[in-house]
């Protein structure tokens, strides 16, 4: 009962605990803040798969695998699989005129089914919105006009469809949606976080791209324009800023994956006579042999909530198996890679897991100074409180008492700066977006440039996992701390306690 | 009855042995004050840490007895019990914890002896018992100031309350009235010899009480001198009498 109260005493009393608590504060706060931006960027990173690739991918790059509906229809029909898309990647160049161009991922996709994949159209920035942007206290964002809100309905629906608009005049101009930053040259974010660059919307732009024959050689590169029907913004600065999406139809026949007839390679043609004057006057057409299917180079598959990914992407890949050894034309299920998001950036977070590791087992050892800096503390203050402990001797505390006192009272000091360490971090990690604004304007200082780290905010992942280990962790090295301290205090002969001064 | 008998301590500095006790043997009968009188550095203030049991004597230099109960046989636990429950001391310099009241300085014994549910359950009459005694030793009006807002005297007078919270049968005072001006030593011996008597009107509690001032120890019933760690006895007042 002694204890409890003299630790109560103690800790306002004098400003050496207060010193000590306000080290394993900061100490608590440094650790909880690492983890939570690093752990959240890791999350955040894996996460982000889900808006490029969905769950699982399967992939075969440049020639792609036909029959591609059917694999579909099979997947669809298995309990851990809710969705699946076809996708055609290429890398193109794209060009917005007046010398902007710009290397992107051009993926051609149906948007109905992509949407269900990755929930493509939530991306889509264009549109009417009802709340403002956090930093949007003038509400200046055009999109919260209620004057424009037709206009943007309309650009949203182009977005999200990918459907030109019927002209009588002319054919329709193929569309495209623009990922927010191809364009922004790293300038989208500013203090309000609107975006402050022209619209591109309306306007036209071309994209060139390489198609390959089927031993992979390429051919001549093929152009054409597009209207920018939209942009969108999936958060993720590697994809915002480098991919285009357009229709898939639209892609295969720029890359040749299409519908086409086969012909016999080799075949002689079959010369055209004039049967008046008897002169050749060309040659027919190839003998067709067959159709070649419409090709795609991935399709993208969606599990159900709460799948196990492992689970998920091992179904899916006998999927493909039965459907390859069924299916004539189809490649083995060896030529086709069947990835998650996390299999296909291993290297990446491997690296990242690694480096959050390795970054908190630098701050704990750097967090190991708090258990000594309470070691001195408490030192010196069992050396200033020796009569304390002659007068509890003597009134009949036992050395076990003693030793708890002080054991209790680093509890104490430990169990204070790590409820103020979690405080400080919970306010850090909530504001840490605005927090690095304000750096950012007054003093001029970019910590987190999205081009670096992929995302145009700060993630951040504070969770009560993380919590209940940082601050156990900053309990338990305060009464590492105390526990040599209190140790000499048990040990100190009452008489000599007594006589200190 | 508490009695040493033929004890001896010895303590070092370094390389060099200095001994204050030598063969010293002093007994108090319950109920009996008595007073060690002896100059400074005469081994007296140890004697009573010794019998108090908060110093052990020189291995094999004789016994402390209290009642039935050897000191020496006792362990380091029952030595804190001991201290707990049979003894309560007062010092020169008060010896208050700074930081707690008048009351928390009183109840702390009372702390001590008990765990937290024990004081918990126990703390509305053990509150009484020490606003009793600081009701007696005049402080009713400063029980929630702390020892730095007291005179001299007054820390002394919560001091006393405090070596007498767990009701001991012996209480050891340690130049009770050193660090005090004569008229309030006065008023301090008063507060002691008032507590010391039995609120039942049985016998007193019994006191030894180390001082190097004459006029002070002539109000105990007897008085030994101690002189370079052996004490000298002195015929009480009433074998002078009978004499």
């Amino acid at each position: 009962m002694y204890q409890a109260l003299l630790t109560r005493r103690y800790l306002t009393s004098k400003v050496m605990p207060l010193l000590a608590s306000a080290a394993v504060m900061l100490c608590v706060a440094m650790e909880l803040i690492t983890w939570s931006v690093m752990g959240g960027f890791l999350n955040q990173l894996i996460a982000s798969g889900r808006s490029l690739i969905g769950d699982v991918e399967i992939s075969r790059p440049q020639s792609g695998f036909p029959y591609y509906d059917e694999l579909i229809a099979r997947l669809e029909a298995d309990d851990l699989i809710v969705a699946a898309s076809p996708t055609v990647d290429a890398y193109g160049l794209i060009s917005l005129g007046e010398g902007q161009t710009s290397f992107c991922n051009v993926k051609g996709i149906e948007p109905e089914s992509f949407d269900a994949v990755t929930g493509f159209r939530e991306s889509i920035y264009w549109k009417p919105i009802e709340e403002p942007l956090p930093k949007d206290d003038g509400r200046v964002d055009p999109r919260l006009s209620e004057s424009n809100e037709d206009v943007y309905r309309q650009l949203q629906t182009f977005g999200e469809t990918l459907e030109p608009p019927e002209r009588a005049d002319l054919p329709p101009t193929p569309l495209t949606v623009l990922g927010l930053e191809v364009f922004s040259k790293r300038g989208l974010r500013t203090d309000t976080g609107i975006l402050e660059r022209d619209v591109l919307t309306q306007r036209e732009l071309t994209v060139n791209v390489l198609p390959t024959d089927r031993s992979g050689g390429w051919l001549e590169p093929v152009a054409r324009r597009f209207v920018v029907a939209n942009e969108f913004a999936s958060g993720v600065f590697e994809i915002d800023s480098r991919t285009l999406y357009v229709r898939l139809d639209e892609l295969q026949d720029m890359l040749r994956l299409d519908e086409a007839e086969r012909v016999e390679q080799g075949g002689v043609l079959e010369p055209i006579i004039d049967p008046e004057t008897g002169e050749v006057t060309g040659f027919g057409s190839p003998e067709s042999v067959g159709i070649d299917p419409a090709r795609a180079t991935s399709v993208l598959v969606r599990g159900a909530d709460g799948a196990d990914i492992d689970e998920l992407r091992e179904r899916v890949d006998a999927i493909y198996s039965v459907f390859a050894n069924e299916t004539e034309g189809v490649p083995p299920a060896a030529f086709v890679n069947v990835l998650t998001w996390e299999d296909r950036n291993a290297t990446l977070i491997g690296a990242i897991k690694k480096e959050t590791a390795l970054v908190l087992f630098i701050f704990g050892i750097i967090s190991l100074t708090s258990v000594f800096l309470v070691l001195a503390i408490f030192w010196s203050m069992v050396s200033e409180r020796t009569k304390d402990v002659g007068i509890l001797r003597a009134i009949g505390a036992s050395r076990l008492g003693v030793a708890w006192l002080w054991i209790r009272y680093g509890l104490a000091i430990g169990a204070v700066g790590t409820a103020m360490g979690v405080g400080l971090a919970f306010v850090v990690i909530t504001n840490i977006n605005a927090i690095h604004d304000w750096m950012g304007s007054a003093l001029g200082m970019t910590i987190w440039d999205p081009a670096v780290y992929y995302f145009t905010t700060i993630p951040e992942d504070f969770d009560a996992a993380k919590v209940a280990i940082v601050s156990a962790a900053g309990v338990l090295s305060c009464v590492i701390g105390a526990v040599v301290p209190a140790a000499r205090a048990a040990r100190m002969d009452p008489v000599r306690a007594l006589r200190f001064e | 009855m508490i009695a040493a008998t033929n004890i001896s301590k010895t303590y070092r500095l370094g390389r060099v042995e200095v001994p204050v006790l030598r063969g010293a043997s002093v007994a108090a009968d319950d109920g009996e004050w008595v007073a060690v009188l002896g100059a400074s550095g005469s081994g007296k203030s140890t004697l009573l840490h010794l019998l108090g049991g908060l110093d052990r004597p020189d291995p094999g230099s004789g016994e402390i007895r209290f009642g039935e109960t050897v000191l020496g046989s006792l362990g380091s636990s029952g030595l804190d019990r001991f201290r707990r429950t049979r003894v309560g001391f007062v010092f020169q310099f008060f010896h208050l914890l700074p930081e707690l009241t008048v009351l928390e300085n009183v109840l702390l014994g009372s702390m001590v002896g008990r765990g937290r549910l024990g004081f918990v359950r126990e703390r509305a009459s053990l509150t009484k018992r020490a606003d009793g005694l600081i009701d007696v030793v005049g402080l009713s009006h400063r029980r929630t100031h702390r020892p730095a807002e007291l005179s001299g005297g007054e820390r002394q007078r919560v001091a006393i309350a405090r070596a007498l919270m767990n009701d001991p049968p012996v209480v050891l005072a340690d130049e009770p009235t050193g660090n005090l001006d004569q008229v309030t030593g006065g008023g301090v011996l008063d507060a002691l010899s008032t507590l010391r008597e039995s609120p039942g009107g049985g016998r007193p509690r019994t006191m030894i009480m180390v001082t190097h001032d004459p006029g002070v120890a002539e109000r105990a019933d007897r008085v030994v001198r101690i002189a370079d760690g052996v004490v000298q006895a002195e015929p009480s007042r009433a074998e002078a009498q009978a004499e």
